[in-house]
């Protein structure tokens, strides 16, 4: 359990992250997203006590994570994927970590196997691809075997496998109880991981709800259908609550109507429909909506068409 | 790739704690496990027993004492480990902490460990004892190496000697006071190049700037205060009727050198502490 009250980052003038609070509730996988410098990053180490806060706070199991005896088993972190000294072997980087709480080498042995590392484990850090950098981190976060699980974007640089094994091991582990908190950029990754969001933008929370609600909140879900007698269906379900819009490729797309109400309405009018679909945003769609006006760093391309801040 | 999928092992954890001793054992495994950490802890051993052997091989042309003398055993023997030995132990300290920042490590320290001060005060017990525990063996060994060719002179100095001992001891305890001052600028300043810069500025020029400087008394003064000066007079054997230091005649007595040298390392290792503590990691 992650709960951030007013939590509230600056460096020099600009802010980073804004007065947000939130808390990340055990037994489920909790998605952080956000643009690139919307304070994903900086809240993760305010999180573990990296940065200091300006103002707020923010407590890991009910205490600030630097009040915590053995901060290891309360709290297993993947900030950067860079955070082992290349010319050390991955297994010396877990065994002197696990050393400063006592955790013996059986341990270490035994992520270094979860992760999948056995065989480049006695190999220095610095022969490491990006994907095996990321399994040592997620390694290091599963040492103290802690009830609270944060990953910064874990499965960038992971093969179709580890990113399979990273969807799985969170999973598992918000099944077990605890408390996973993932940031992702890969959408469709988020979607299949995460039963619930946080999406920040610019230091501010634009969203914190179920996936679902937030994916419904955002994008408007629309019935498709295709007929022949485009007018008189128009006509037929033409209401104050209902919005129909005859697309370039000939279907109507009907707001505020479900495919069920819009097929019952037609088939009363002797309307034919050859095609009838419930079409739902999303997790893409809804975060680009969300976050349209929050990007920091836009490409040029964009910038010319997109909504403008 | 294996897919094991739970985070619980075959074995249970139990409850885990951080403790200091775990804390010094992780640094000192941090501290042995890289290959450029060796590397200086083994040119510290080298430098100093080839100046050593260099000065005794060719000590019979240099002009010899008349008879058995301990301050010209103490200098020619030590002077390479002394020379060398604080650079690169300075090197060092500063690698032990700038290294992490450069690395990325130190994320996984401070998240392992929270307690900043904890961290450093391990970092700073782990390098000095295994910097001046090489610089024993250097020393001792530097002795024990050149002590037959001193015998065939008919000077040769036994350990037990009047303050031979405790000069070997102190010029070992030299070379840890430096890592330590490494130490500390290398967490001031967070980056490899700068601290080895500063490190070898504040050991190896701060005394010979203050040398070429028009000679004053205060400048005099002052440069009997260096670190280097003070590594010099902890290797020596006190002279009982000067007192602890005597600035006007440029003696400093080797509790003078302890003094000065902790003096040095302890500034920067608390100046150093208040920047990591207080500064974002």
């Amino acid at each position: 359990m992650i709960t951030a009250e007013a939590l509230m980052k600056r460096y020099g003038n600009k802010v980073a992250v804004d007065g947000i609070s939130f808390t990340v509730e055990p037994g489920q996988v909790t998605g952080f997203l956000g643009p690139n410098g919307a304070g994903k990053s900086t809240t993760m180490r305010m999180i573990v006590g990296l940065d200091k806060p300006n103002s707020g706070r923010v407590e890991v199991n009910g205490r600030q994570y630097r009040g915590h005896r053995a901060p290891l088993q309360e709290v297993g972190v993947l900030l950067d994927a860079r955070a082992a000294h290349s010319g050390r072997t991955a297994y010396k980087h877990l065994l002197a970590i696990a050393a400063t709480h006592g955790i013996g080498a059986t341990r270490v042995h035994e992520v270094i196997q979860m992760a999948g590392l056995d065989s480049v484990a006695r190999k220095r850090v610095g022969g490491f691809s990006l994907g095996m950098r990321q399994r040592l981190g997620i390694a290091t976060a599963l040492l103290g075997d802690p009830a609270t699980i944060i990953l910064d974007e874990p499965v960038n640089g992971l093969d179709p496998e580890g990113i399979r094994w990273v969807r799985t091991l969170m999973r598992d582990l918000a099944a077990e109880g605890r408390t996973v908190l993932l940031s992702s950029h890969l959408m469709s990754e988020m979607a299949q991981t995460a039963d619930r969001l946080i999406v920040v933008g610019r230091g501010k929370i634009l969203a914190d709800d179920s996936i679902t609600n937030v994916i419904s909140r955002a994008t408007r879900s629309v019935t498709r259908v295709r007929t022949r007698d485009t007018q008189r269906l128009v006509d037929t379900i033409a209401g104050t609550e209902v919005v129909a819009s005859v697309m370039p490729d000939g279907a109507v797309e009907i707001q505020g109507m479900t495919a069920e109400e819009v097929a019952l309405a037609a088939s009363a009018s002797g309307v034919v429909l050859y095609e009838v679909a419930s079409v739902s945003g999303s997790l893409e769609e809804a975060y680009l909506a969300l976050t349209a006006g929050e990007v920091e760093y836009r490409s040029l391309a964009a910038a010319g068409t997109g909504a403008h801040r | 790739m294996n897919t094991a999928v739970t985070s619980r092992g075959t074995a249970t954890l139990g409850d885990k704690r951080i403790s200091f001793a775990g804390v010094l054992r992780s640094e000192f495994i941090k501290l042995t496990s890289l290959r450029a950490n060796m590397g200086l802890l083994l040119a510290i051993m080298v430098s100093g027993m080839v100046v050593n052997l260099a000065l005794a091989l060719t000590m019979g042309d240099a002009g010899l004492p008349s008879e058995p003398s301990i301050p010209f055993m103490l200098d020619q023997v030590t002077v390479g480990t002394v020379l060398f030995g604080q650079l690169l132990a300075g090197v060092l300290g500063v690698i032990v902490m700038a290294g992490e920042y450069s690395s990325g490590t130190v994320h996984s320290t401070l998240v392992a460990v929270p307690s900043r001060v904890t961290v450093l005060a391990a970092k700073a017990v782990v390098v000095f004892v295994t910097v001046t525990a090489v610089g024993l063996v250097t020393l001792v060994g530097s002795w024990a190496a050149s002590y037959p060719m001193y015998a065939a002179f008919g000077l040769g100095i036994g350990l037990a000697a009047p303050g031979v001992a405790l000069a070997l001891l102190s010029g070992a305890s030299y070379l840890g006071f430096s890592a330590v001052l490494g130490l500390g600028i290398g967490t001031l300043l967070r980056s490899v190049a700068a601290g080895v810069a500063t490190v070898i500025s504040v050991i190896l020029l701060l005394p010979l700037v203050l040398s070429v400087l028009p000679v004053s008394p205060l400048i005099r003064e002052l440069h009997l205060l260096t670190m280097s000066k003070a590594g010099d007079a902890m290797v020596s054997v006190a002279d009982p009727s000067a007192g602890l230091m005597n600035l006007a005649d440029g003696y400093l007595s080797p509790t003078a050198g302890w003094l000065v040298a902790v003096a040095w390392s302890g500034v920067f290792l608390v100046v150093g502490a208040i920047r990591l503590v207080r500064k974002d990691a």
